[in-house]
């Protein structure tokens, strides 16, 4: 940091005066609103605020409601399966990090999606999945007769389909951050690898993998991070059907607060969220402290 | 300027182990094209679907050329769709997102540029605990803070209206800009602020004068960003916009779950198309741009 010293006082109050518009943001839109959401948690709001002290009754019959159960379950299942793309991620960078021709290219195919609105990526991924005129048509017309990728259709596999659309469009993030990490490795650890005549799958999984651990951790933070807050791509995919089976917390939450209106619930709800994504900030501090350590 | 690390680590030769043995490089040339292809593979079916009429699409020939390729479609979508409220197509959502865009573009990177500045170069009492905040701030969904954000407008009048949504685009990325200003302009040499003050250059004047002639590579990567970022924005639009201030993407998404008749998908796919293709063209001619946006979005978090 460039601080200068023994400024004047006028110079130093241009700069504190400068920061007050964010400042002032971060305090009131921010932790004002996060406070007043937990304050409306605790109380009957229901069509319309209702200051009635409650306790945790909200919250209660928050996690009595077997669809906010079942978000959470597919909350899990969908942290779990949006790994894909960052062990894919890595896999298309380590390929591509071996000074192949085309590298440009094929970083261009992989990393499009990112560009493109999750509204067009579910819309995309819901015309595929399309059983009569989508993937499943076309396998079946190759002469695969029971060819069954109805994805979006059954309540059993919908969130696999969401799955693979999220993870269409997140895996050239995932690339570009595994590229980082590993150029980001000492240009000694290739040559002494190279001295040593180690194999180059023994290299990754013995040194490299192991290297790039902070890496990984932050992806799994950004990851996890991502699908407490994806809603986009269930609404223009599913709207959380069949019956409820594709619906993730963000997407309950904003269904709670607009269309059954139950301002309470939806503040228990986000209250939440609040405390998944806090204990995700601490591990990416955590995570932060230990790297800044190493260093 | 090689004053960004970022650059710099670029600009180092990366020692990286070449494919020698020709049996491994031909694998890895077969699964990179392979995943290429599947990859590729949705938006060659929205092109080709959206230029195809529904008698062929019902064919159930998904990834086959269209026979008489034509842009009925993407007029249709452009012009005429239906979107639940009225029949004028995708047209008003793009003027919506263009009037959406430029408020927010440019409250956004004046209030984080003039902070992240500060932070940077001065000393700012509790500017770390600031970025501490802003770091925390940075991750809060918006879940959270939607409803009280949503009373606050409506108390000021702007629920509803798309300079609301400006605004609230703005609240929403002043935490991650702020962070990316600040770790950039952290970056620039000491020497230069100092002789700045030498010269007299104050707080502003420095800013103007040597700061920002330093930054035109950050801000073209902070805009590429907010750009992007806030055209495929959807739930921002929807809960702030109504009929009349609706972004692209909210009208995309309307014209898509319109359940009247039947499902015309050519012309959802071409209404697809024509919103995606702001944000592809900046992302295949920003190239390395675009790549540092999305990583300094994410990690600098």
């Amino acid at each position: 940091m460039a601080k200068v010293k023994g400024t004047s006082f006028v110079h130093r109050h241009a700069a504190s005066l400068a920061v007050v518009p964010v400042m002032l943001i971060a305090l009131v839109f921010y932790f004002g609103s996060a406070v007043w959401s937990m304050v409306m948690s605790m109380t009957a709001s229901k069509i319309f605020p209702d200051m009635t002290f409650v306790g945790v009754k909200q919250y209660i019959r928050l996690f009595s409601d077997a669809l906010w159960a079942l978000s959470l379950s597919n909350l899990g299942w969908y942290a779990l399966g949006s790994l894909g793309s960052l062990v894919l991620g890595f896999f298309l960078a380590v390929m591509l990090e071996s000074n192949l021709a085309g590298e440009r290219f094929f970083k261009t195919v992989f990393l499009y999606p990112m560009a493109v609105s999750l509204i067009i990526t579910g819309l995309v991924w819901q015309w595929l999945f399309n059983p009569s005129m989508g993937l499943q048509q076309f396998f079946r017309d190759l002469g695969l007769q029971d060819f069954d990728f109805n994805l979006v259709g059954k309540k059993e596999t919908v969130m696999w389909a969401l799955v693979i659309a999220s993870i269409w469009q997140s895996t050239g993030f995932y690339m570009v951050l595994s590229s980082a990490g590993i150029k980001g490795i000492d240009s000694e650890v290739w040559a002494a690898s190279r001295i040593d005549g180690i194999s180059k799958l023994r290299m990754y999984i013995e040194v490299i993998i192991p290297m790039m651990k902070f890496t990984f951790l932050t992806s799994f933070v950004l990851l996890s991070i991502g699908a407490v807050k994806a809603y986009d791509i269930i609404v223009a995919m599913t709207n959380g059907g069949p019956g409820g089976h594709s619906e993730l917390p963000s997407y309950y939450i904003v269904d709670m607060y607009v269309n059954r209106q139950n301002i309470g619930m939806g503040a228990a709800g986000s209250t939440i969220l609040l405390a998944l994504v806090l204990g995700f900030i601490l591990l990416f501090g955590a995570i932060n402290l230990l790297s800044k350590k190493k260093e | 300027m090689k004053i960004d690390p970022s650059i710099r680590s670029q600009m180092i030769l990366p020692n990286r182990l070449p494919a020698k043995n020709p049996l491994s490089k031909a694998i890895f040339y077969l699964l990179l094209s392979v995943f290429a292809v599947l990859f590729a593979m949705p938006l060659y079916v929205m092109i080709v679907t959206s230029l195809k009429s529904m008698d062929e699409i019902r064919m159930g020939h998904i990834f086959a050329l269209p026979i008489t390729p034509s842009f009925d479609a993407w007029d249709m979508a452009w012009n005429k769709a239906a979107s639940g409220f009225d029949n004028t197509g995708l047209k008003s959502g793009f003027w919506n997102s263009v009037i959406i865009l430029i408020p927010s573009l440019a409250m956004s990177v004046a209030f984080s540029s003039v902070c992240g500045y500060a932070l940077a170069c001065w000393n700012v009492k509790m500017g770390n605990f600031l970025l501490m905040a802003l770091l925390v701030c940075a991750f809060i969904p918006f879940q959270v803070i939607m409803y009280p954000l949503i009373k606050m407008s409506v108390a000021v009048k702007l629920y509803n209206t798309s300079f609301g949504v400006s605004v609230v685009h703005t609240v929403l990325a002043l935490p991650i800009l702020t962070m990316i200003f600040k770790n950039y302009f952290a970056s620039i040499p000491e020497e230069l602020i100092k002789a700045s003050r030498v010269d007299g250059g104050r707080f502003w004047g420095t800013f103007v004068y040597v700061v920002l002639p330093l930054s035109p590579n950050i801000m073209i990567v902070v805009a590429i960003m907010q750009i992007t970022g806030i055209w495929n924005d959807f739930l921002v639009g929807l809960t702030f916009g109504n009929v009349k201030a609706y972004p692209m993407t909210v009208n995309l998404n309307n014209i898509t779950q319109t359940q009247t008749g039947v499902r015309v998908y050519n012309v959802y796919m071409a209404a697809a198309m024509l919103t995606a293709i702001p944000p592809l063209l900046i992302y295949f001619f920003s190239g390395k741009m675009f790549i540092r946006g999305i990583t300094a979005g994410a990690l600098k978090g």
